[in-house]
C-alpha cells in the first residue's frame, strides 16, 4: 500500500517535472529572444524594474515603434536593479552572454563600473545617428566613456526641495523664503520652523549618504577627482557639506532613521516638513492623498562657500543600453533611436501616467510639462524639474561609485560617533583605494 | 495531582507566550496586506478594507498566478526528488556503513561549507555548457542531492533498529523491500520533517533560479517579490499581500505533514 | 555470495546522491579555488598565486566581518539549540492539548518571507517602535534606544532575529527525532522513580545525540554563512559593524566592481573555518 502511494507520488513528480521542462523549453523555442545566440527575431527583450514607472514607458515606446514596424514586439521582463546587476555580472564573468536580453536599463551610477569591467558587453551608440546633444548635458556625460556614447539617457533624478507649505506657513514663511537659498539660510529657517511648529525640516537614512552626495554634486564636486581617485580628505567641499549635515542633525532639523521604509514614513506621516530628493520621489509623496494641496516644489539650497555652488543637483536616474552580442542589436538601436531618442510624443504620453521626467530636452517644451498639479497647489512641477535639469552640473561619477558611497556612509556614521572629520574622511579614502587596488 | 496541574498550567502559559511572539510578525504581515500603502507605513496593525485593491494592483502589474504555479511546481518536484535520493543515500551510509562510506560521508559534508556566492559562477558556466540554462531541469537539478539531507537521514537512521533489518532478511525480504516497506513507513516523522525542510528551501531559493531562469513566465515568487520592492514608490500594501500569498503553500505543507509527528517506533515494532 | 550482493546494494543506495554532489558542488568548488588564485575583473583574469589570501590581512572590513560573524556564532547557536530542544520536548507530550497549534505557531517564523520579516523587525526596533514603547512603559529604559543605530544593539537585534526565525526550524528536527525514541524507555525510567528533569538529561539528551550533532553542524554552518539578516535588517550598519562575511563576499561579487578572485579566497577561509568546527563537533558527537 505504502509502496503504491510512494510510486504514485514519484510518478506524479516525474511527470510534472517532464511537463514542466517540456513547456519551458518549448516556450523558449517559441520566443527565443531571451537567448540571443539564436537567429535574430522581431522580438526585443528588455530588462527594467518598475511596473509603475519605466515598464509602462517601455510599453508605450513599443506602441509608438509599432506604428511603423508592426511586426516588432517588445518583451519586458520585470527585474529589480540589484537582480539585473547580479545577472549581468554572472553572465559576463562566465562568458554566457547569450543569456542576456537585447536592451537593459542601467542605473547611472553603475554604468562606468560595468562598461569598464566588460568593455565588449555593451553596444557603442556613437555612430548610431542618435543626437546626444538633445539630452541634458549632465546625463550625456554619464553615458560617455572614453569618448563613446553607451546609453540613451532616460529619466531624470534632478533634485528639488519639496516643502509643506501649510507647515512653513504656520511659522510665518512662504515657499519664496526657501527658494534659491544657501544651506546656512536653510538651517536658520529650519531652527525657526522647528521652534514654532515642532517639526524638523528633513529626514535621511542613517549611514546613507545620498543627501550628502547630492550636496557635493550641486557644487560640481564628485567623490572622485579627475584621475578617478577618491577625493574625500582635504576636500573643502566635502568638509563643508559634512559640517552642514552634522549641524542639521545636532540642531534636530534633520532626523535620521534607519531604513528606507521609515524614511518614507517620515514623509507620509507628516513627521517632517520637507524632502530633498530626486524628482522620482514625487509619486511617493503623492501617495498620501490627505496632504493634497499642502506641498510645494522649489530648488534645493546651495553650499555657502564652495566655489561652483548651484541650487541644482541630481540623485538617481537611469538610461537604456543595448547589448553588443545581441543578434537584434541593429533593431534594438533603431528602436531606441525612434522612441526614447526622438519621440516627444512618447514623453508626453508617459509623463502623466508614470511621472517619469525626461532628460530629452525637446520634450520639456510640450504641453504635458506645463500641466498644473493639484497636489502641489496648482504648481507646474514638471516644468520646474525640466528647468532644473538643464542647470545640473556635469560630473564624472567614477567607476568605484558604489564602494565610495559605502565608505562615505561609514565615515558619516563615524563622525557622528565623535571621530574627527578629516580623520574619518582619510579612512574613507583608504577604504576606496584599497578596493581599487584589486 | 495539583502539582501536576500547576506544571501543566505553567507549560501552557509559556507555550502561549512563545506562540504569540512567533505569530505576531505573521499577523502583522497578513493585516498589512489588507491596508493601503500609507497606512502600512504608518504602522497600522488592524485589518483594513483595501485587500481587493491590493490584489487587483498585484494582478495588473505582475505575473502572480504564473509565478505561484512555477514556484509550486519547482518546489514539489525538487522536494520529492531531494527526499527520495537523499533518504536512500542516508540509509545506505548508515545501515551499510564501512570505513569507506564513513569517509565519503564526511567528505560530502564539506560540500555545504563554501558560500554560494563563490560557486555560482563556475556552476553557471557548467550549466551553460550543458545547455541547461533557462530550463526547469537546470533550475532543479542542483537541489536534488544535498549533503545536509543525506546527513539528516543518516543521523535519523541511527535510531532505526538493526534487528528489524536482520529479521526481514531472514524472512527473505530484499534490500529494496526493506527500505520501502520497513524504513520508509517507520521513519515517517523523519520523512515529514525532511519534506518540510526541503520544500521550504526550494520555495525560498533565490540566487540560482534568478540567474538560471530568464523569462518573465518562468519567474518564481521570491523573484516576483523582489521586483515589487525595487519600485521607486513601493506599494507596501500589495507587497505584503504578495508575501502573504507566497507563504500559504509552506503553511499547507507544514500543516499536512506535521500530523506524521506521532510516535514512530514503539515497543511493539521492536518485538 | 549474499554479503557481496549486499555490498553492491549498499553502494547502489549511496552512489547516485554522491555523484550529483561531486558534479554540482565539488567541481564548482575546485574551480572557485582556482579563481581564488587569480585577480582582475570581468573575463580577463590573471594567475597571481596567493595574493588574494595575503590581501585579507590588510583588509579592515574583512577583519570586522570575521569578528562579527563569530560574535553571532557564540551568542546564537547554543541558546537556539537548547531552546529548540526544550520546546520540542514540551510539544512531544502526549497529554498536551492543541499540540498542532503550538507546533505550527512556533514553526511559522521560518516560513515568514524575508521581505516582510525584515520590514517588521526594522519597524519593531525603530526609535519610535513597539519595543521601545514597551520598554519605556515598563520603565526598563529611560529614553528610547536607537537599536539599529548602535553597534552592539544592532548586533543583538540580529541575534534576536536569528533566534526568532530559526528556533522553530531546529525544533522540527528534534521533534522528529523524539518520535523515534522508544517510549518504553521512559516508562521504565518512571518505574525506577526518575523525575522529569532526570528523564530529560539521562534519556532524552543522549538519545538525541545524533540530532544534536546534526543541528549543531547545520547552525554553525548557517551562521558562518549568514547573509539575509545582515543584508536586510541592518544592511551591515552602523559603519559595517554588524556586517557578516557572506554579506561582504556578496558585496565584493555583485554590489560594486566584481572581484571574484578575492571573494572566492574569502569563501575558502569560511570553508576552512566551518570544516574545522564541524570536524571538532563530529569528533565530540559522532561516536559509534
Amino acid at each position: 500500500m505504502k509502496k503504491k502511494i510512494l510510486a504514485a507520488i514519484l510518478t506524479a513528480a516525474m511527470t510534472i517535472g517532464m511537463v514542466g521542462c517540456g513547456s519551458t523549453s518549448s516556450s523558449d523555442n517559441g520566443n527565443n529572444s531571451a537567448s540571443n545566440t539564436e537567429a535574430s527575431s522581431n522580438e526585443l527583450t528588455v530588462w527594467c524594474w518598475d511596473a509603475t514607472f519605466n515598464i509602462p514607458a517601455m510599453e508605450e515606446a513599443e506602441k509608438i515603434y509599432q506604428k511603423d514596424h508592426p511586426d516588432v514586439n517588445v518583451n519586458v521582463v520585470e527585474t529589480s536593479w540589484e537582480d539585473i546587476q547580479t545577472k549581468l555580472t554572472t553572465a559576463a564573468t562566465s562568458g554566457q552572454t547569450d543569456t542576456l536580453p537585447d536592451i537593459i536599463l542601467m542605473n547611472d551610477t553603475a554604468l562606468l563600473n560595468n562598461v569598464k569591467n566588460y568593455p565588449d558587453l555593451f553596444a557603442d551608440l556613437s555612430d548610431s545617428g542618435i543626437d546626444f546633444s538633445k539630452f541634458a548635458s549632465y546625463k550625456t556625460a554619464i553615458g560617455t566613456v572614453d569618448g563613446k556614447n553607451y546609453n540613451v539617457p532616460f529619466d531624470s533624478g534632478v533634485t528639488a526641495l519639496y516643502i509643506r507649505t501649510d507647515v512653513i506657513g504656520e511659522a510665518g514663511y512662504s515657499i519664496d523664503d526657501f527658494t534659491d537659498i544657501t544651506w546656512s539660510k536653510f538651517i536658520e529657517l529650519g531652527e525657526d520652523v522647528l521652534a514654532k511648529t515642532g517639526k524638523p525640516l528633513l529626514s535621511a537614512q542613517a549611514g546613507g549618504p545620498d543627501l550628502l552626495i547630492a550636496m557635493l554634486r550641486s557644487a560640481g564636486d564628485s567623490m572622485f577627482d579627475e584621475d578617478g581617485n577618491p577625493n574625500f580628505a582635504g576636500n573643502d567641499v566635502v568638509a563643508e557639506a559634512v559640517e552642514d549635515y552634522e549641524t542639521m542633525v545636532d540642531k534636530g532639523i534633520l532626523v535620521e532613521v534607519n531604513d528606507w521604509d521609515q524614511y518614507i514614513g517620515t514623509i507620509n506621516n507628516g513627521t517632517v516638513a520637507s524632502v530633498i530628493n530626486g524628482c522620482w520621489i514625487t509619486s511617493t509623496i503623492q501617495a498620501q492623498e490627505d496632504q493634497s494641496g499642502d506641498w510645494g516644489v522649489t530648488t534645493m539650497p546651495r553650499l555657502d562657500n564652495a566655489p561652483n555652488a548651484t541650487n541644482y543637483s541630481n540623485n538617481g536616474g537611469a538610461g537604456w543600453m543595448v547589448m553588443n552580442d545581441s543578434p537584434n542589436k541593429d533593431l534594438a538601436i533603431d528602436f531606441l533611436k525612434n522612441t526614447f531618442a526622438s519621440s516627444t510624443e512618447l514623453y508626453d504620453t508617459i509623463l502623466p501616467t508614470t511621472g517619469a521626467v525626461a532628460t530629452y530636452l525637446p520634450a520639456a517644451e510640450s504641453d504635458a510639462y506645463s500641466q498644473e498639479n493639484e497636489f502641489f497647489g496648482g504648481d507646474k512641477i514638471y516644468e520646474k524639474f525640466a528647468n532644473y535639469g538643464a542647470e545640473v552640473p556635469a560630473i564624472t561619477l567614477g567607476q568605484y561609485w558604489e564602494e565610495a558611497k559605502s565608505a562615505l556612509g561609514t565615515a558619516l556614521t563615524q563622525i557622528q560617533q565623535g571621530q574627527d572629520i578629516q580623520e574619518a574622511l582619510k579612512e574613507a579614502d583608504d577604504t576606496v583605494s584599497f578596493a581599487m587596488s584589486e | 495531582m495539583s502539582k501536576r496541574k500547576f506544571v501543566y498550567f505553567g507549560k501552557y502559559v509559556f507555550l502561549i507566550l512563545v506562540a504569540i511572539i512567533s505569530i505576531f510578525p505573521m499577523y502583522w504581515m497578513i493585516v498589512s496586506g489588507t491596508n493601503k500603502s500609507v497606512d502600512v507605513i504608518a504602522g497600522k496593525i488592524l485589518p483594513g478594507n483595501y485587500l481587493m485593491e491590493n490584489l487587483k494592483s498585484l494582478l495588473d502589474t505582475t505575473v502572480l498566478s504564473q509565478a505561484m504555479w512555477n514556484s509550486i511546481r519547482n518546489a514539489v518536484v525538487s522536494m520529492v526528488l531531494n527526499v527520495f535520493v537523499c533518504s536512500l543515500a542516508g540509509y545506505g551510509f548508515e545501515k551499510f556503513h564501512d570505513k569507506y562510506k564513513d569517509k565519503i560521508m564526511s567528505i560530502l559534508l564539506l560540500s555545504m561549507m563554501v558560500p554560494t556566492a563563490a560557486t555560482v559562477i563556475p556552476l553557471f558556466r557548467m550549466f551553460g555548457k550543458m545547455g541547461l540554462l533557462n530550463t526547469t531541469v537546470g533550475c532543479i537539478l542542483p537541489t536534488v542531492s544535498t549533503a545536509f539531507m543525506i546527513f539528516m537521514f543518516r543521523q535519523a537512521a541511527k535510531s532505526f533498529p538493526d534487528e528489524i533489518i536482520e529479521a526481514a532478511r531472514i524472512d527473505g525480504v530484499g534490500e529494496w523491500g526493506i527500505y520501502f516497506k520497513m524504513f520508509l513507513p517507520i521513519m515517517k516523522s523523519t520523512y515529514a520533517a525532511a519534506a518540510i525542510v526541503s520544500f521550504m528551501n526550494a520555495w525560498n531559493s533565490y540566487m540560482w533560479p534568478l540567474i538560471v531562469l530568464q523569462n518573465e513566465n518562468s519567474k518564481t515568487m521570491p523573484i516576483l517579490v523582489s521586483g515589487l520592492t525595487a519600485r521607486y514608490t513601493i506599494d507596501y500594501g500589495s507587497m505584503m499581500l504578495a508575501v502573504t500569498i507566497s507563504t500559504i503553500p509552506m503553511l499547507i505543507i507544514f500543516f499536512v505533514l506535521q500530523k506524521n509527528f506521532v510516535e514512530g517506533i514503539t515497543g511493539s515494532v521492536k518485538s | 555470495m549474499k554479503t557481496k550482493k549486499r555490498k553492491i546494494m549498499g553502494w547502489t543506495f549511496v552512489i547516485p546522491a554522491s555523484i550529483m554532489i561531486v558534479i554540482f558542488n565539488f567541481v564548482p568548488m575546485i574551480q572557485s579555488f582556482i579563481l581564488s588564485l587569480k585577480r582582475g575583473s570581468g573575463t580577463n583574469m590573471i594567475f597571481t598565486g596567493f595574493s588574494n589570501y595575503k590581501r585579507m590581512f590588510q583588509d579592515k572590513i574583512f577583519k570586522m566581518t570575521l569578528s562579527n560573524t563569530f560574535i553571532y556564532l557564540i551568542l546564537e547557536v547554543a541558546i537556539m539549540l537548547v531552546m529548540a530542544m526544550f520546546l520540542a520536548s514540551l510539544l512531544n507530550d502526549k497529554r498536551l492539548k492543541g499540540k498542532w497549534f503550538f507546533r505550527l505557531a512556533i514553526f511559522l517564523p521560518c516560513t515568514t518571507s524575508l521581505v516582510s520579516y525584515s520590514i517588521i523587525f526594522r519597524s519593531l526596533f525603530s526609535v519610535d517602535g513597539f519595543i521601545n514603547t514597551i520598554l519605556t512603559n515598563l520603565h526598563l529604559i529611560a529614553s528610547p534606544i536607537n537599536w539599529l543605530g548602535n553597534t552592539w544593539t544592532a548586533r543583538i537585534v540580529i541575534v534576536l532575529a536569528l533566534l526568532w526565525r530559526w528556533t522553530g526550524y531546529n525544533m522540527i528536527f528534534f521533534l522528529a527525532a523524539l518520535q523515534n525514541i522508544d517510549s518504553s524507555i521512559y516508562e521504565a525510567a518512571v518505574v525506577d522513580g526518575a523525575n522529569a528533569f532526570q528523564k530529560f538529561t539521562k534519556i532524552t539528551i543522549p538519545m538525541l545525540r545524533p540530532t544534536i550533532l546534526l543541528t549543531a553542524i547545520m547552525s554553525t554552518n548557517g551562521t558562518l554563512q549568514l547573509f539575509d539578516e545582515s543584508m536586510n535588517i541592518t544592511n551591515g550598519g552602523p559603519a559595517n559593524t554588524s556586517m557578516t562575511i557572506s554579506h561582504y563576499i556578496y558585496n565584493l561579487s555583485f554590489a560594486g566592481n566584481p572581484n571574484f578572485g578575492y571573494a572566492s579566497a574569502i569563501s575558502y577561509v569560511v570553508f576552512i573555518l566551518v570544516a574545522i568546527l564541524a570536524f571538532i563537533q563530529m569528533k565530540v558527537g559522532d561516536e559509534k
